[in-house]
């Protein structure tokens, strides 16, 4: 069909009132899209149709438009609305991340916070196992030398306290005469001055020849306030005076504080 | 007139600017289209506000390469408002439609349209052969399909669809001149 026999054949009017089938609208269309003047035609129809609906209506409130704003408004904020609910995951995402953190953190601190306790147990602990070793050989030491003492190798004597000196001290010998081993409890003597040490001695009557066994010091120490002399010849007595550090070779006698005689 | 094709598309992109200045071009066209068939301003004027809300919610639904948007306004003016003629409401409060047309309104209106060249169109309309009237009613104002204007006016289809030709252009010598 050329344009003029489509414009003549009144489906154009029919196109813009909407009374024509699906078919001929696609007719139309292509019609449309080949002939600008069939277009021409077309929009002059729509122009005389809108201005016959125009005079037949009553003058239009200015309200409508306002309520129609409005009411597109109200449906607009109601989706806004809802967009700003479907935010409310994201949220609630948020506020888990920043438990989720101040958790970390909280954890961090109680983990440090354990590891100092856990250090200063550790030194404590360091220290007593240092202080049970040190109390268990001491144990041992003291446990051995008290056997040694029980056994029927060896004889007790008391050395009584010089009665010009230290009447109130006293120690005790346990000797071993087979060995010649001795053991001497300074427990009753008094703490020596400082810059004094006490000398043990062993004596023979007669011509009165005395002997030093050694010191009491720590390299004589088998046990609390315990000491072990070795390598001295047969005793008839033992004394013990107080002589300068280090000892002397013969024994300071207006110092001595214990004698006694060794008998049977 | 160009159909504002840049104004459609902005509208449909959700600019309300877009959308008023569609509004100025058609609601009044659509107004009288709604009115013709409700016959009553308060409810004309609900059903013009709830055609051009239907036209902003659903403006995706038209597209700029199939039909005029002016008709796709008006299938959905009439549907609203032929359906509003069939709610109860409506049917309780209204005398019988049935016999009135646009040339009816035009002749018993005081208050004709200041917009448009009303008086002299009046007098034009006034003289249209009764057959333009009511097939002009029919197919434009009442959005009956041609099978069934022709099947109510009792004439073929061809001379329904020539006698409207010439109906329309008669309308638009006097109209645009």
């Amino acid at each position: 069909m050329t344009a003029e026999e489509i414009i003549a054949s009144g489906n154009l009017e029919l196109y813009v009132c909407g009374a024509l089938s699906p078919e001929e609208v696609i007719e139309v269309e292509k019609a449309i899209a080949k002939y600008p003047e069939v277009k021409r035609e077309i929009e002059l129809i729509e122009a005389s149709l809108l201005h016959l609906a125009e005079t037949v209506a009553p003058p239009v409130q200015a309200m409508s438009w306002t309520n129609i704003l409005n009411s597109i408004r109200n449906l607009k904020n109601v989706e806004d609305s809802k967009v700003r609910t479907l935010n409310l995951p994201a949220i609630t995402g948020w506020a888990a991340a920043i438990l989720f953190m101040g958790g970390i953190m909280w954890m961090l601190k109680q983990t440090n916070d354990l590891n100092s306790s856990l250090r200063v147990t550790t030194t404590e602990n360091t220290v007593l196992k240092q202080e049970k070793s040190t109390i268990e050989n001491q144990l041992a030491k003291n446990n051995e030398t008290l056997e040694i003492l029980r056994s029927k190798d060896y004889q007790a004597y008391t050395l009584p306290g010089n009665q010009t000196v230290a009447p109130e001290a006293f120690a005790k010998v346990y000797l071993n005469k087979k060995e010649n081993v001795a053991y001497i409890d300074v427990k009753g003597l008094p703490a020596p001055p400082r810059g004094k040490v006490y000398q043990v001695w062993s004596l023979k009557m007669d011509p009165l020849t005395p002997t030093s066994l050694g010191l009491i010091d720590f390299q004589n120490e088998a046990g609390d306030e315990i000491y072990k002399f070795i390598n001295f010849p047969d005793p008839e007595a033992f004394g013990i005076t107080l002589e300068p550090e280090g000892g002397s070779e013969t024994p300071t006698l207006s110092q001595l504080y214990t004698l006694g005689m060794i008998t049977i | 007139m160009e159909q504002p094709n840049d104004l459609i598309l902005e509208m449909q992109n959700g600019n309300e600017k877009a959308f008023s200045r569609l509004y100025t071009m058609y609601s009044e066209a659509i107004y009288g289209i709604i009115y013709s068939i409700v016959l009553d301003e308060n409810t004309a004027e609900e059903i013009l506000q709830d055609v051009f809300i239907k036209v902003w919610n659903n403006a995706s639904s038209y597209s700029v390469n199939k039909g005029r948007f002016f008709t796709w306004l008006l299938n959905i003016a009439r549907n609203t408002a032929i359906d509003e003629t069939r709610s109860k409401a409506f049917k309780n409060s209204k005398k019988n439609l049935s016999t009135t047309n646009f040339v009816d309104i035009l002749s018993s209106s005081d208050s004709l349209n200041t917009k448009t060249n009303a008086i002299g169109l009046k007098k034009f309309v006034d003289a249209l052969k009764p057959a333009c009237i009511k097939i002009i009613d029919l197919l434009y104002f009442k959005g009956f399909t041609q099978a069934e204007a022709s099947k109510t006016l009792e004439i073929p289809l061809g001379t329904l669809k020539t006698r409207n030709r010439t109906c329309i252009n008669d309308l638009r010598v006097m109209v645009l001149g």
